[in-house]
């Protein structure tokens, strides 16, 4: 479904990826580990066109995407889910979700689509006028999620979902991840929480200081010594 | 959401305040009626930036530029090559459209943070006020006198006192009524992502340049309007007055105190503290000048102490606690 070819990006004119290669299958869910700074956001942001390009390529669905913005790719089915779930805090939470269905494909289902949602996020449901500002963290990142899908995904990309949220959301958020992968959703994962995104992706890649350091399905990943040297820094 | 917009065509209490507010010039004394064509000046310009000050919470100081080409230029057009000034009307706000489309791609372009955005639009401001004192064809530093205002509506003429009134407050209704319009509008909608957080608003899509480009030029032709109608009331193109961002900051206040990207808020602001300012220097600027300007910025500071949001959230609160008991007391 994702191909990024020899894909080098960053900001300013300085790289932070180097020749990244990576494939996504559709139906997959694929983890993007790596410590801090090594490029995970910055790839993501490349993905959904926030960051531009400066060589190499994206195919999605075997055409080259990475020379449109970013609402090109949202309505082509490429959503992210933020870092830091970034919802907007003073409006309503159906105001929210309306909004992530805004591109002309997802537009005509939205009734529909909502329906969905709070199907997935019944507490979602039960606050609908309630302003998003109020929810808890773990909330907002529902509502952050819930807003993707509204978009009508066919790649979502999350960006570190479990961060800062308990224990108890984060199983729960991951217990979400997993049904909508089972409903065939193409998941792109990116997380620091290596142990947590190993026991729900069946592929991972492993960045280090801008490019693949490992990659595999998950259990060669785990046993790859340059994964913990990726993490540590080493 | 378009509901909320009809509901307001069709509201008594709009038409209500209209009418009450259109018999004024019968009711109250010259000098009044001047005072309050000023507030509904303000009104209007206040509205018209707080589409993108507000709304899309871009703090742009540009729009003395786009106030100064409506009147300026508009003003030469009719002195230096007898252009009607009605067609110097449209020509002056498809001027400030394509100003205001150009500095809202500028913001796109180099991704400006909100220091940046305010730095360049104050430093677009600036050089129309040097351009305007420099130029002769605009009048230059001693500005421009309009032929006498004697009422032929043909050649934007309205009477003065009483016409020009009520010129102004169709004006400044239209603004009011197009910012309640956007707000309920998908556009509205957009314009808040982008205010609350601009990568959330490109992570679902909403094309960010497209949207930064249509508030702006709605606001910026809506100034530039208002700045024709200003001039022609004042009779005299001022361009200390009309190009200086000093007058740019007097909106970004009212709209402040009023309510920040609310439909009615910059209004409120402007209704308020126009008329207090004009009082104020009426009545105390002879017995010890400057008291008048104290007083004020004093007003102004407890204002935004007591209600960073504006006056109209307040009102709304304490409309809100007057109203609960009331409804919760019914059988």
């Amino acid at each position: 479904m994702l191909e990024i070819d020899n894909l080098v990006a960053g900001y300013g004119g300085v790289p932070v990826l180097r020749d990244v290669n990576a494939k996504i299958a559709a139906g997959e869910i694929v983890g993007l580990l790596g410590a801090n700074n090594a490029g995970k956001t910055t790839l993501i942001n490349a993905l959904s066109g926030m960051v531009k390009p400066i060589s190499g390529r994206i195919l999605f669905l075997g055409e080259d995407i990475s020379k449109l913005t970013p609402q090109a790719r949202v309505e082509l089915g490429i959503v992210q889910v933020p870092e830091g779930r970034l919802v907007f805090p003073e409006m309503s939470i159906r105001e929210n979700l309306l909004l992530g269905g805004i591109n002309a494909h997802a537009r005509k289902h939205r009734p529909q689509q909502m329906e969905k949602v709070i199907g997935l996020f019944p507490r979602l449901g039960e606050r609908l006028t309630q302003s998003a500002g109020s929810l808890s963290g773990g909330e907002q990142q529902m509502l952050a999620i819930g807003r993707g899908l509204m978009a009508e995904a066919k790649l979502l990309m999350l960006d570190e979902p479990s961060l800062g949220l308990s224990p108890l959301f984060v199983q729960y958020i991951f217990e979400i991840i997993d049904r909508l992968h089972a409903d065939g959703l193409t998941i792109l994962l990116v997380e620091q929480n290596l142990n947590l995104t190993l026991r729900h992706a069946r592929r991972c890649y492993v960045l280090e200081r801008g490019q693949v350091a490992v990659e595999g399905d998950a259990d060669t990943v785990k046993n790859d010594p340059r994964t913990r040297s990726a993490y540590l820094g080493l | 959401m378009r509901e909320e917009f009809y509901k307001t065509l069709s509201s008594p209490i709009w038409w209500g305040a209209l009418v009450i507010a259109a018999i004024m010039p019968f009711v109250l004394s010259s000098y009044y009626v001047h005072i309050l064509t000023l507030a509904l000046v303000y009104v209007a310009l206040a509205s018209s930036w707080n589409i993108v000050g507000g709304m899309a919470g871009q703090i742009s100081l540009a729009h003395s530029l786009f106030i100064g080409i409506g009147s300026m230029f508009s003003a030469a057009l009719l002195l230096k090559l007898g252009i009607n000034m009605w067609l110097g009307l449209v020509i002056s706000a498809v001027i400030s459209g394509i100003l205001g489309a150009v500095i809202a791609w500028i913001d796109f372009r180099f991704q400006l943070g909100h220091l940046s955005f305010v730095l360049i639009t104050l430093a677009f401001a600036e050089m129309g006020s040097i351009v305007v004192e420099g130029w002769d064809f605009l009048g230059g530093a001693s500005g421009l006198l309009l032929p006498k205002d004697t009422g032929n509506f043909l050649a934007f003429q309205f009477g003065g006192g009483h016409g020009a009134f009520w010129m102004m407050l169709g004006l400044a209704a239209i603004c009011v009524l197009v910012n309640v319009a956007i707000l309920n509008s998908p556009l509205g909608y957009y314009l808040r992502t982008i205010r609350d957080n601009e990568k959330a608003a490109q992570a679902i899509g909403v094309n960010i340049l497209r949207y930064k480009i249509t508030a702006m030029v709605i606001s910026a032709m809506l100034a530039s309007v208002v700045g024709t109608a200003y001039v022609r009331y004042l009779t005299f193109a001022d361009p200390y007055l009309l190009i200086s961002p000093v007058i740019t900051i007097e909106i970004v206040l009212f709209a402040t105190v009023g309510g920040l990207g609310r439909a009615y808020g910059p209004a409120l602001g402007a209704l308020l503290l126009v008329p207090l300012g004009e009082i104020l220097r009426g009545k105390l600027g002879s017995t010890l000048p400057g008291l008048h300007y104290f007083i004020y910025g004093i007003v102004v500071i407890s204002v935004i102490l007591v209600t960073p949001r504006g006056l109209l959230p307040l009102f709304e609160r304490l409309w809100a606690r007057w109203r609960g008991p009331a409804v919760a007391s019914k059988p």
